[in-house]
């Protein structure tokens, strides 16, 4: 019997140590187990999705299997393999289920079978019994999961956590004001099953995709940026070349 | 019109004219001839007839050819062979003619010439004697040519033998139809080849099963198909081999067949994976009045990738575990179907859209290359452009608002333009005085709108750069 074999019985595994779930702000997304991420509202799937790799993508080698539901792609396309981290031992397989009940079965396929070391899964629902058993493959074959929902998921759910992502005006740009700048989202916790005092907490979150850092910006700093003066029609300057 | 038994009996012979015929017979049954549906039914006869021979062909409209060299002694001898097919043919309830001969032409005009009952075996070597009797018809000439014979007196394919080949080739209108002629005589006495086109390529590793008592509970099939696999994946482990596509057919007794495929991204041998893979699909076959023989094929054979597997996904030089990744794919793609597991490829193309393309997986592993040094890329792209109506434009810059699907949003901030060149190579130039689409440049823009969501637009074409009408807008991808 071969190491996959055992593997995916789940009667050996890489050994590491305990899930001790920290009480700061990933709060466990990343580490083997079940988290979702769902928009706030229609429209902020980049976001969603921007925060997804931000997060844990960023390190991450070997395989990745990205499950996508089949209406998702074509309302919101694709992830390009540009916009993923450059990692040179990264294979990502995408897998396009036509129903939400098919994505998540091919979700746990791909925890259990020991070859995938990130599991993500865009899918249009899902309920509790399919959350739980996700969270139980994951633990036990030690495979991040992350689902990534529609802003129409409510309910109950046996992940981790559930974050809920918003765009918000990007940081102002050092270089060209009229420029966008660092992207940021609002990520709210809605459930943590780890530190439940944690739930309805709210982040203000940067990205720099230059230094690799999601930073948590202040209130006062995360406000939208000056509308600029809109009384010379050619506002936009541009950049040479 | 063609005419079955019963009615020839009562003299009514393909040929005739409907309305004879039912003259002769008033309450005759008759029925419009569909060639698509004999052609099904032939097709699916031939697929049941593999369990004699793999390589089985069609002849015509209503025959079929098999080569069973080699199949023979699997029966018991040639005789043998001929009459347990006939006797199948008779169980599942179809009325044939059967012949074996050395060539596929002595074997037409035999199973053409004789009777019902009788399995004539016509040894290899010895066609001119044994053809010599049969009559012309039975020679796969055209109807032209027969006429023509029978003027001359020439309706024993024996008749042919003495007769000098030019002066009857020169008797014909054309020299074609008078060399057609002698291709099918020879054909027929072997002297000339005769190429064999089967109806699917013979299989490179097959297993048999036969059932001593039909089969026909679903934990039967599943016992076969278990057997069957572990007696290929011996055989191609004797071989050092792998086989990528495995085929499951099942021969009911009652003359029909229902098949399974599955595929695998890479070659495999090992019986447990490959029945996982069977299992999602070994429902479809329809055990109907009992199965008696149980068949499993592998194609795509290839060598296997020996030496140590690594301990871990980690562990291994390229970060993952190739076969372990192509054994989830396979069982993805068995219950998914075909095509659900992808993988993205760089593709030298320069439209954004087109930078990137999805391959079904098969067991490669990306090669390792570093990226072009490229401008902001969004995290989600669109299938394909969308077009967007722009409210307010200055011309050389980014739209002060937009409506992409049927909202309206207002600009703040804009980054920009890159500019990507078309593809002038895959455009064909319009021809003179006529205006065809001509390539555009794409200028493409990152915009933040008064929500705080971004995303990737582009104009495509420049104004004044007469090349058709103003330039349009579309929304290309979306960032973070």
């Amino acid at each position: 019997m071969d190491f996959a074999n055992l593997k995916a019985k789940g009667l050996v595994r890489t050994a590491m140590a305990p899930p001790a779930v920290r009480a700061e702000f990933p709060f466990g997304l990343g580490e083997p187990g079940l988290h979702e991420i769902a928009e706030s509202a229609y429209g902020d799937r980049a976001a969603a999705t921007g925060f997804l790799l931000a997060a844990i993508g960023q390190g991450v080698c070997g395989a990745w299997v990205w499950v996508r539901q089949t209406s998702i792609v074509l309302d919101t396309g694709e992830v390009p393999e540009a916009a993923l981290p450059g990692l040179s031992s990264r294979l990502r397989l995408t897998v396009q289920a036509r129903t939400a009940q098919a994505g998540l079965w091919a979700a746990e396929e791909a925890v259990v079978s020991g070859a995938a070391n990130l599991v993500i899964a865009e899918v249009e629902q899902s309920d509790f019994t399919s959350s739980r058993r996700l969270t139980l493959a994951s633990t036990r074959h030690g495979v991040p999961v992350v689902l990534v929902l529609p802003y129409s998921c409510e309910g109950a759910t046996a992940a981790a956590s559930r974050w809920r992502l918003a765009s918000r005006p990007s940081a102002p740009n050092r270089h060209d004001p009229h420029a966008p700048g660092h992207p940021r989202w609002r990520a709210v916790i809605e459930r943590c099953r780890a530190v439940p005092s944690a739930t309805g907490q709210a982040f203000d979150l940067e990205w720099n995709d230059e230094t690799l850092s999601l930073s948590v910006v202040s209130g006062l700093a995360a406000g939208p940026a000056a509308p600029p003066a809109a009384t010379d029609a050619n506002r936009f300057r541009l950049r040479a070349g | 019109m063609a005419a079955n038994a019963p009615a020839r009996a009562v003299g009514i012979e393909p040929g005739l004219r409907l309305t004879d015929a039912k003259a002769t017979l008033p309450d005759l049954l008759c029925e419009e001839i569909d060639r698509a549906a004999d052609l099904k039914a032939l097709t699916a006869l031939a697929a049941w007839m593999v369990r004699f021979s793999p390589l089985v062909a069609l002849d015509g409209e209503d025959g079929l050819m098999m080569e069973t060299t080699g199949c023979d002694h699997l029966f018991g001898g040639e005789a043998a062979l001929v009459s347990g097919m006939s006797d199948r043919l008779v169980q599942a309830g179809h009325g044939h003619r059967i012949a074996m001969g050395g060539t596929p032409g002595a074997a037409h005009a035999l199973a053409r010439a004789t009777g019902p009952g009788e399995h004539p075996v016509l040894p290899s070597g010895r066609e001119a004697e044994g053809l010599a009797h049969l009559p012309m018809a039975t020679l796969r000439l055209s109807p032209e040519a027969l006429i023509l014979l029978r003027r001359f007196g020439l309706t024993r394919i024996g008749q042919l033998y003495d007769i000098d080949r030019k002066a009857l080739t020169r008797r014909f209108r054309s020299r074609q139809a008078g060399d057609a002629v002698c291709l099918r005589l020879d054909q027929a006495l072997g002297r000339r080849a005769e190429p064999f086109a089967p109806l699917r390529p013979p299989p490179e590793h097959v297993e048999y099963l036969p059932c001593p008592e039909p089969l026909t509970s679903s934990e039967g099939i599943s016992d076969g198909l278990q057997q069957l696999t572990e007696r290929l994946c011996s055989a191609l482990a004797v071989q050092g081999l792998g086989a990528q596509g495995f085929m499951f057919s099942a021969f009911r007794s009652d003359g029909a067949t229902s098949a399974v495929t599955v595929n695998a991204a890479r070659p495999v041998r090992t019986p447990a994976h490959i029945l996982r893979l069977f299992r999602e699909k070994i429902s479809r076959i329809d055990a109907g009045f009992g199965i008696d023989l149980l068949m499993l094929e592998a194609s795509r054979t290839g060598s296997m990738a020996s030496g140590s597997r690594p301990l871990s996904g980690d562990l291994a030089g390229t970060g993952f575990d190739a076969q372990a990744v192509s054994g989830l794919a396979d069982r993805i793609t068995a219950r998914l179907g075909e095509g659900s597991v992808m993988l993205t490829v760089r593709h030298a193309r320069r439209p954004p859209d087109k930078a990137e393309r999805q391959v079904a997986y098969a067991g490669q592993v990306p090669e390792v290359e570093a990226a072009p040094i490229l401008g902001p890329r969004p995290v989600r792209m669109l299938n394909r452009p969308e077009q967007v109506s722009v409210m307010a434009q200055v011309p050389d810059g980014p739209p002060l608002q937009f409506i992409w699907r049927r909202r309206l949003r207002k600009v703040l901030r804009a980054d920009g333009p890159e500019r990507i060149a078309p593809e002038w190579w895959t455009y064909l130039p319009p021809a003179p005085g006529e205006r065809g689409r001509l390539p555009r440049t794409r200028d493409y823009y990152r915009i933040e709108d008064s929500d705080g969501r971004r995303y990737w637009v582009f104009r495509e074409g420049l104004y004044g750069d007469d090349r058709g009408m103003d330039p349009e807008w579309f929304v290309q991808g979306l960032f973070a």
